[in-house]
């Protein structure tokens, strides 16, 4: 063999040999352990922190807001979804608790093609009147029950059992006094709600709670028949102290439940037009300090204050409850 | 006189070489004694592997769990919390055009062959979210006469042959023994071919640092016991997670009782994510 060729074959070899050498000292410890990769990098990957902290970790403070949440609908909807990634809270301060509801919650619910039918959605627009969502839905628990309880009873029979009713609330059910209410034309659906709660405990008044607890269910059934059927008069009750005017206003967020002018069609919530305005503030009230449990009422009037509360209430007392179509 | 000076004599050209023939055997013969101290623990790279029974992490050990996905798009309402809890969870840039995952929208309108495709990072749904950092469907079809319509959630699909690991020059991106496709962000070159290669453009390149980046499903929480973080807030199940190898976990039972699919089969990656509810239009 040529004696040049053998040298460029020892140069190649020896070449080939320092490079053999070379490559473990080059070569990262857990590159190959597994394959063509940095083992290692698999850990410092696997090591990197949490940023979603999960609702376990959640709830090991906020435990009544878990009670709250967890029996609602949005239950699978986890708190770090509204209130942002939970890592560093509470030490670096207090997540967000966000203010623009409507935005944040028609991006779920607002009404759009290649939604599934099972989604709840709602179109934006004729929805709330612009109105915040959390005015009348708790974010915790959004899901509002309007399944009213539809009411069997007899109105000849009730007619019988209101002789005990009528001394406060008026022989046809028009009450005679600012603070107690009308009763005539009310829906009959939540007068039994409301008259089971007063006897259940769920609801107490000094005079009410004796009275309902010495009503049969059938009573109850019968009185509500009874009420919702006489013919309801226009307030007759002192002159308000409100601003009818101002109340108007404040009113457009109750349209959604309470219906227009407070003549609601929905069986579950009472209707408010003409009711005695002493009686309205005193329930708000009672709502706001949350004497009367509810949690949509609860939120509604925790924003009003004492003069919205008389404006409300003078708005209202002057409608007519008759409807005027 | 030049010439003499520039040319090297043919003896002068043989001793130089002879001279850098001897300095190579030389050094050869120097580092290969100096390895034979080292040599062994070279050798003894696998026998460090004992405690492989509970690698990468003293909790976790990959060889007991084979993980996948599952998309059910008839779930999907499209509110692309998914988007934006990935984005945190993983530090991506916050902008509409660099995501780990992302949700298409398909939408058939009534006497339109053409089927209307759009995702977050389009200008109509960028404008209707009000910033590049929240993200959100814009109603833009409201007023349409929609015959059909539905979103699909989209990521990388850590196939079980993954174009992206064959094509990377420098082992950055591997395929762990639990089935999760990762990126060493410490070896990758940035030279994108990964993200050229993979078919369903489930990669990004990452300029803050980089490096290509994507999908890790949130490799640091399933080794934890966690779901991945799209999973964890997905408020309507359209998205799951779990293992394989379990033959009654939520996924198993996904790909056993549903007609599920895989998207572009004919690729031959042999995805890990699996479908249910889109048509031919979505690959």
């Amino acid at each position: 063999m040529p004696k040049h060729i053998v040298r460029l074959i020892t140069l190649l070899v020896t070449l080939l040999a320092v490079a053999a050498i070379a490559k473990p000292f080059l070569t990262v410890d857990s590159f190959y352990r597994f394959g063509h990769y940095r083992a290692d990098s698999v850990t410092e990957i696997a090591d990197k922190e949490l940023v979603y902290q999960t609702p376990r970790y959640c709830h090991g403070c906020h435990t009544e807001r878990r009670a709250q949440w967890s029996a609602g609908s949005h239950k699978t909807v986890i708190c770090e979804v509204c209130h942002g990634p939970a890592q560093g809270h509470p030490q670096n301060g207090k997540l967000a608790i966000p203010t623009d509801t409507v935005k944040l919650c028609t991006l779920c619910h607002e009404a759009m093609p290649g939604r599934p039918a099972t989604q709840p959605q709602i179109q934006v627009a004729q929805h709330s009147g612009g109105q915040q969502c959390n005015v009348c839905h708790n974010p915790h628990s959004p899901k509002i029950s309007t399944a009213a309880a539809k009411v069997t009873g007899n109105a000849a029979a009730g007619k019988d059992s209101a002789a005990a009713c009528s001394g406060c609330h008026g022989a046809d059910g028009n009450s005679p006094n600012d603070t107690w209410p009308n009763l005539a034309g009310q829906n009959a659906a939540y007068l039994a709600r409301i008259l089971a709660a007063y006897k259940s405990g769920d609801q107490n008044d000094a005079a009410m709670t004796p009275l309902a607890q010495a009503l049969s269910d059938t009573e109850i059934q019968n009185l509500a028949a009874y009420y919702a059927g006489l013919n309801c008069k226009a307030s007759t009750g002192g002159k308000p102290v409100g601003d009818a005017a101002a109340g108007e206003a404040l009113a457009a967020n109750c349209v959604a439940c309470h219906g227009p002018a407070g003549r609601g069609s929905n069986p579950a919530w009472p209707k408010l037009a003409a009711q005695k305005p002493g009686y309205l503030v005193n329930v708000l009230k009672a709502f706001k300090a949350g004497l009367r449990k509810d949690p949509m009422m609860a939120g509604a009037a925790k924003s009003l204050s004492d003069t919205d509360i008389a404006n409300l209430a003078a708005y209202y007392a002057a409608q007519s409850c008759q409807s005027t179509k | 006189m030049k010439k003499e000076d520039s040319a090297p004599t043919l003896a002068a050209r043989r001793a130089f070489l002879a001279k850098l023939g001897g300095a190579a055997t030389c050094a050869g013969a120097a580092l290969g004694a100096a390895t034979l101290g080292v040599v062994p623990r070279a050798a003894a790279k696998p026998e460090v592997t004992p405690d492989a029974a509970s690698f990468p992490t003293k909790d976790y050990d990959w060889t007991k769990h084979q993980w996948g996905f599952g998309v059910d798009a008839t779930k999907c309402i499209g509110c692309l919390r998914c988007v934006e809890a990935c984005k945190r969870e993983n530090d991506v840039p916050a902008n509409a055009h660099q995501f780990r995952t992302w949700v298409e929208r398909y939408v058939h309108v009534e006497g339109d062959a053409q089927v209307h495709i759009d995702s977050q990072q389009d200008p109509v749904n960028i404008e209707a979210s009000g910033s590049e950092k929240t993200f959100r469907f814009a109603n833009r079809y409201k007023d349409a006469k929609v015959d059909k319509a539905f979103f699909v959630p989209k990521l990388c699909n850590h196939c079980t042959h993954p174009a992206c690991v064959q094509v990377c020059p420098t082992g950055a991106t591997y395929r762990t023994k639990d089935g999760v496709v990762l990126i060493d962000e410490t070896y990758c070159i940035g030279c994108r071919y990964c993200v050229q290669a993979c078919p369903y453009g489930a990669r990004y390149f990452n300029e803050e640092k980089g490096v290509a980046d994507k999908c890790t499903w949130c490799y640091h929480r399933i080794t934890k016991g966690l779901q991945p973080a799209c999973v964890e807030v997905c408020p309507v199940g359209a998205r799951m997670f779990g293992d394989q190898n379990d033959k009654q976990s939520r996924i198993s039972l996904f790909i056993r009782n549903s007609r599920v699919q895989v998207l572009r089969p004919e690729s031959g990656n042999a995805p890990n994510v699996f479908y249910v509810g889109i048509d031919k239009e979505v690959n």
